[in-house]
């Protein structure tokens, strides 16, 4: 036997699941995007679901609420997880504790800290009773709408808390491999410290700060769960709002949701296209 | 021009009590090229950071013409530092690598391209400008460093081990390079190495650092002729030590009773000389003369090393291979000790 069949034969297995169960649920979908479902008769594709979402406007504030918590949890999350690599690639005492605490929140599961902002954060939560204890506010109430708000902080928050370490134990091994010895190089050629961190660390930490963030975005753009619980009934975010029309009583609406899907995955697609496309032209030159 | 004073400079690492660097004193004069010279792990390049304000010493005290400079940050000492491997900016072309210092000075596009310009003919590499640094030999690199670093017209320039990555002829020409460029700017400049020949080609002055100490400074000659002690001269090649007293003028020892040179120390000590400064052959007139047994002969293409063995002492020489041709192992050789390649070596 040769070795590429070999090779073919022991990766069978795991490509099976992955081709039947990715592509296959997708090719499923989109089908059904399309309008074609043989069991109930319908067997001409058309793109009358795609039509419908992309001139309805609970799609389109929907998409853009979406992005806006997709781009805003992966900015502020990139910029304080760059922040925490570069205190935490320091020796000081207690090192070692605040980075088992830093990384501790990865293995809490996503549903498990939504939970946590509700309890905390909401109006009737933690801190809404200590701030009416203490008369910052006069009732509990008053509270500012941090959850199932219209502007996401809930969800941005949940995402925020969640993605800092992922991205900070990336950046920080990138930074732990470069070592520290190119910024010296800059602060001895006059750069000054914040200069050597935007001119000579940033550049050469960004691919990885880039691939951590592309996969956080593309997580937090397709993620149901989190805008479920934290997020605001009227605009939904698009997995929501998916799935709701996914659960319609009208099977009608099942091609839209399919359809929403399919924008979902083809964004995802094009931000890891569009990242695969940025590193290979940077690591060839 | 920069006179360089180091002055009792210590260096503790967090968590060791072996002090990497101890009490090192040193003076380097304006323009002078000076090399710290010992093994891997002395201390030589954390002597360098500490010059460059890169890494902060435990005690002691680095001045520039008398003036402190600890409290100055790194960007502000006039002082740059040029890596071992090289560690150009993988991301930035050639020219951008060589004008980053004018770029955080804020200097202009055409001023910055004008003064790349030159410096790219001053290394020798006009027309690699739009080139990225993946694209050079380890030469080119080297050379790209240099001219990064010679562009903000330093005080001081430090460079780490700058000939020991390249190949044995690209040493010839960067060391050529190197002293022309700093004699022509008169920079004074201090060079660590790990490596002897290195040290001797390039610098004036060669402080040797053994066990994060200071053991000798001074010109190359001395550490051949006048080593302070076994361990340097050892360190130079040295290789034949032989117990003994000298009364200043004599020394009694295996060998025989044996004239010295002037100034030569007394009491209980080592005679040590070097294996090239062994005479081979009769010659009446020479002084220090003896006969030797040949106990070993090996030949090395332009030279031939022979162990020589007197009075139960074994000692090393160096000769012609042409003047031994005839000799073969056990063959008795009549040598001579010239006074002025004697040194004592007191206990």
């Amino acid at each position: 036997m040769s070795d590429r069949v070999k090779i073919f034969l022991l990766l069978l297995p795991a490509l099976s699941f992955i081709v039947l169960l990715f592509f296959g649920g997708l090719a499923i979908g989109l089908l059904r995007s399309f309008n074609y479902m043989p069991l109930i008769g319908l067997l001409e594709p058309n793109l009358e679901a795609y039509a419908s979402i992309f001139t309805s406007s609970e799609f389109l504030r929907s998409f853009l609420l979406t992005f806006h918590i997709a781009f805003t949890s992966t900015v502020i999350s990139s910029v304080l997880a760059i922040g925490a690599a570069l205190l935490l690639r320091r020796q000081f005492l207690g090192r070692a504790v605040v980075n088992f605490l830093f990384q501790l929140n990865l293995t809490v599961p996503h549903l498990v800290g939504a939970i946590g902002i509700l309890y905390l954060f909401s109006q009737s939560g933690t801190f809404a009773r200590l701030a009416a204890e203490f008369g910052m506010i006069a009732r509990p109430r008053d509270f500012p709408a941090l959850v199932f708000d219209p502007y996401a902080i809930g969800i941005i928050l949940q995402y925020v808390w969640k993605e800092i370490p992922f991205i900070g134990v990336i950046v920080l091994a990138n930074m732990q491999s470069l070592g520290e010895d190119y910024e010296s190089v800059a602060r001895s050629l006059g750069a000054t410290r914040w200069q050597a961190f935007r001119y000579v660390l940033l550049p050469l930490i960004f691919p990885g700060v880039l691939s951590a963030s592309v996969i956080v975005f593309a997580f937090t753009f397709g993620a149901y769960e989190i805008p479920a619980i934290l997020g605001a009934n009227y605009p939904a975010a698009l997995p929501v709002l998916a799935y709701r029309k996914y659960t319609d009583v009208d099977l009608a609406a099942r091609p839209e949701a399919m359809a929403m899907a399919i924008v979902i995955a083809l964004l995802s697609a094009i931000m890891i296209y569009v990242y695969v496309r940025y590193t290979r032209r940077r690591i060839r030159s | 021009m920069t006179q360089v004073s180091l002055r009792d400079l210590t260096k503790v690492y967090q968590g060791e009590f072996e002090p990497s660097l101890d009490r090192l004193s040193l003076e380097i004069d304006s323009g002078e090229l000076a090399a710290l010279l010992g093994p891997s792990g002395c201390g030589k390049t954390t002597t360098m950071k500490m010059i460059a304000g890169l890494l902060e010493p435990t005690s002691g005290d680095v001045q520039f013409d008398g003036r402190s400079i600890l409290h100055e940050k790194p960007e502000k000492r006039g002082v740059v530092m040029v890596f071992q491997n090289y560690l150009l900016f993988p991301y930035m072309s050639v020219a951008e690598n060589i004008g980053f210092g004018l770029k955080m000075r804020k200097v202009g596009k055409l001023e910055t391209s004008r003064r790349v310009g030159e410096m790219l003919d001053l290394v020798k590499l006009p027309d690699l400008g739009n080139r990225r640094p993946s694209e050079l030999s380890g030469g080119q690199q080297q050379r790209v460093a240099l001219a990064r670093a010679l562009i903000v017209e330093p005080d001081v320039l430090l460079l780490d081990e700058p000939l020991s990555n390249l190949d044995a002829h690209l040493r010839f020409e960067m060391r050529d390079l190197i002293r022309g460029l700093q004699q022509e700017l008169g920079i004074t400049t201090i060079f660590v190495t790990h490596d002897q020949e290195e040290a001797v080609v390039l610098a004036d002055k060669v402080a040797l650092i053994l066990d994060g100490r200071l053991k000798q400074y001074a010109g190359a000659e001395e550490f051949y002729n006048r080593p302070v002690d076994e361990a340097t001269a050892r360190f130079f090649g040295g290789q034949n030590f032989v117990a003994g007293s000298s009364d200043g003028s004599r020394f009694e020892s295996a060998l025989g009773s044996l004239d010295l040179p002037e100034g030569a120390a007394s009491g209980k000590g080592k005679l040590t000389f070097r294996p090239e400064n062994v005479r081979i052959g009769d010659s009446a007139s020479a002084t220090n003369r003896m006969t030797a047994s040949l106990a070993e002969k090996l030949f090395m293409g332009t030279q031939t090393r022979l162990k020589l063995r007197i009075g139960g002492e074994l000692i090393d020489a160096i000769a012609n291979p042409n003047e031994v041709a005839e000799f073969s192992k056990g063959d008795e050789i009549e040598i001579s000790l010239p006074p002025s390649s004697l040194w004592v070596l007191a206990n």
